[in-house]
């Protein structure tokens, strides 16, 4: 899969669409594909304040239970509700509909410590 | 968040901590060749699943399809001699008196303070040839118990694991697929017997027996024929299933597995095997800690719940009733059919039938409610 050239990266594999102070968060194709069929998303709740790096939520495969982490910090302002019915979006689209949550960005040097997709395709082939 | 191997590795033999140290079923290349994410199991490099996901396996075996599993990684044990009934009736729990040439029977062997070795399938070729099917994980444990016994009798116990390839093909289109390769008429099998004749271009043993619910046979056979017979029944159309789905079907059906469900801490009273424990056919090993467990009561018990709050109980995840701790998941999952979390769990044996169920998930309490299993409709051959 191609990886959209507007995204940055964490080494724990989740992405981060950066338009303005908000941030959309995912997970990186490769993670899904690693991770298999997600069954199970749990999201935070709207308005909570999270940091970066901080566990925001919680995604099932059939076999495994994964935290997923904020790549920056902010105030959750929109969670993809329709994951909690249809987590395999998250395989099926990792980049697109399978995004998790949208944050209002508290720190404007955010994403000093982010990836590009270049360094992150690079950093898989390590 | 990458964790996915590590679920599997608890599987680990003690033995076989180093990738090197694993063993390799003749189906090794066939399953990276089918883009299988290989992954550690008892002591096995095994596919946890194939390129297209667990979930479109598990449907596939639930659908209609039929799915073909590589179980070579369980024990097979010849049991051989005048002694072989005797032999057996000692050893195992269920009443071996009762099967008739070419039928199947679920058992356990336990040890003397009740609890379980190993819970195994006992096929009875005639009077003085069974053939003994045992967890990959147990095996040697198991052998090496059933020769210690084998001492007192005049019977032969002979490990034939690493000549054997055992295939399991589960599905409703599984007969069809597997009559194309048997050359005897698989319809004449019934659910829990077996025949014996030509596979391919070896002889095997096909029984109709499984572990996911649904019709299906399990296909004994030479190493030396287990790729022809792998690619013949893919030919037919079957699709190659993991371990993940395979587990997904076992739990569905609330199928108990060693390490999980039951153990060397649980006897026959506490995992709902009395089924399988005859105390009525004389002696055996473990009969009297099982009396005396009967009698003095269970400090644990099984039961079967279905979340009605989101979430996927998992192993080990706390139950609670009332609120108060009460005993833990053993095998947990979320079922697409059942549409939700369901889970077999001990509790304490006041909370088998009372009480308001909760599994506690990540510091929350998520409500349940005490069902059956199995968790959604059996299709195997009555």
């Amino acid at each position: 899969m191609s990886v959209p050239t507007d995204l940055k990266f964490t080494k724990e594999h989740e992405w981060v669409r950066i338009e303005g102070d908000t941030a959309t968060f995912g997970i990186s194709d490769h993670a899904q594909e690693a991770l298999g069929d997600l069954v199970f998303v749990e999201l935070p709740e709207v308005g909570r304040n999270i940091d970066a790096g901080e566990a925001y939520g919680v995604i099932e495969s059939v076999k495994a239970v994964s935290d997923v982490y904020a790549p920056v910090g902010g105030e959750v302002i929109e969670i993809n509700e329709t994951l909690e019915s249809e987590a395999d979006l998250v395989n099926s689209d990792a980049y697109g509909a399978g995004w998790i949550i949208k944050v209002k960005i508290s720190d404007n040097n955010a994403d000093t410590d982010l990836m590009n997709p270049e360094e992150y395709t690079e950093f898989l082939n390590d | 968040m990458l964790m996915v191997k590590k679920q599997w590795q608890q599987h680990l033999q003690p033995t076989a901590n180093k990738v090197s140290d694993l063993l390799k079923t003749p189906l090794f290349d066939a399953h990276v060749a089918l883009g299988g994410k290989i992954v550690p199991f008892a002591g096995y490099e095994l596919p946890v699943q194939y390129k297209d996901g667990a979930l479109k396996e598990y449907t596939a075996v639930r659908d209609g399809e039929a799915g073909i599993f590589d179980i070579t990684h369980m024990g097979q044990v010849r049991v051989e001699g005048v002694d072989a009934l005797k032999f057996l009736q000692y050893v195992t729990t269920n009443d071996v008196s009762k099967l008739v040439d070419g039928q199947v029977q679920y058992s356990a062997l336990l040890n003397e303070q009740g609890t379980f070795i190993d819970d195994i399938t006992t096929y009875k070729i005639n009077d003085e040839a069974y053939y003994l099917c045992i967890n990959a994980a147990n095996r040697l444990k198991d052998v090496t118990h059933l020769n210690a016994e084998a001492a007192n009798f005049d019977v032969s116990v002979t490990d034939e694991s690493d000549e054997t390839t055992l295939l399991a093909l589960q599905g409703a289109k599984a007969q069809a697929a597997l009559q194309t390769i048997a050359d005897f008429d698989l319809e004449a099998i019934g659910y829990y017997k077996f025949a014996r004749g030509k596979i391919a271009s070896a002889g095997g043993i096909i029984s109709r027996t499984g572990y996911t619910g649904e019709d299906g046979f399990e296909i004994y056979i030479p190493n030396s024929i287990a790729v022809e017979v792998w690619d013949a029944l893919l030919a037919q159309g079957a699709v190659p299933i993991g371990l993940a789905a395979r587990d997904m079907l076992r739990t569905e059906m609330g199928y108990a597995l060693y390490g999980h469900e039951i153990s060397d801490a649980v006897t026959p009273v506490e995992a709902k095997l009395m089924w399988i424990t005859k105390l009525a056919k004389g002696d055996f090993i473990g009969k009297q800690a099982v009396e005396t467990r009967k009698e003095e009561g269970a400090q644990k018990r099984l039961i079967a719940l279905k979340l009605t709050g989101r979430g996927i109980p998992r192993e080990h995840y706390k139950v609670f009733v009332d609120g108060v701790e009460s005993g833990e998941v053993t095998s947990g999952m979320h079922s697409p059919l059942a549409g939700g979390g369901v889970a077999v769990a001990y509790v304490k044996p006041e909370h088998v039938t009372d009480g308001t169920l909760t599994v506690e998930i990540r510091g929350k309490q998520i409500e349940a409610e005490r069902t059956t299993t199995p968790f959604v409709r059996s299709n195997v051959r009555r």
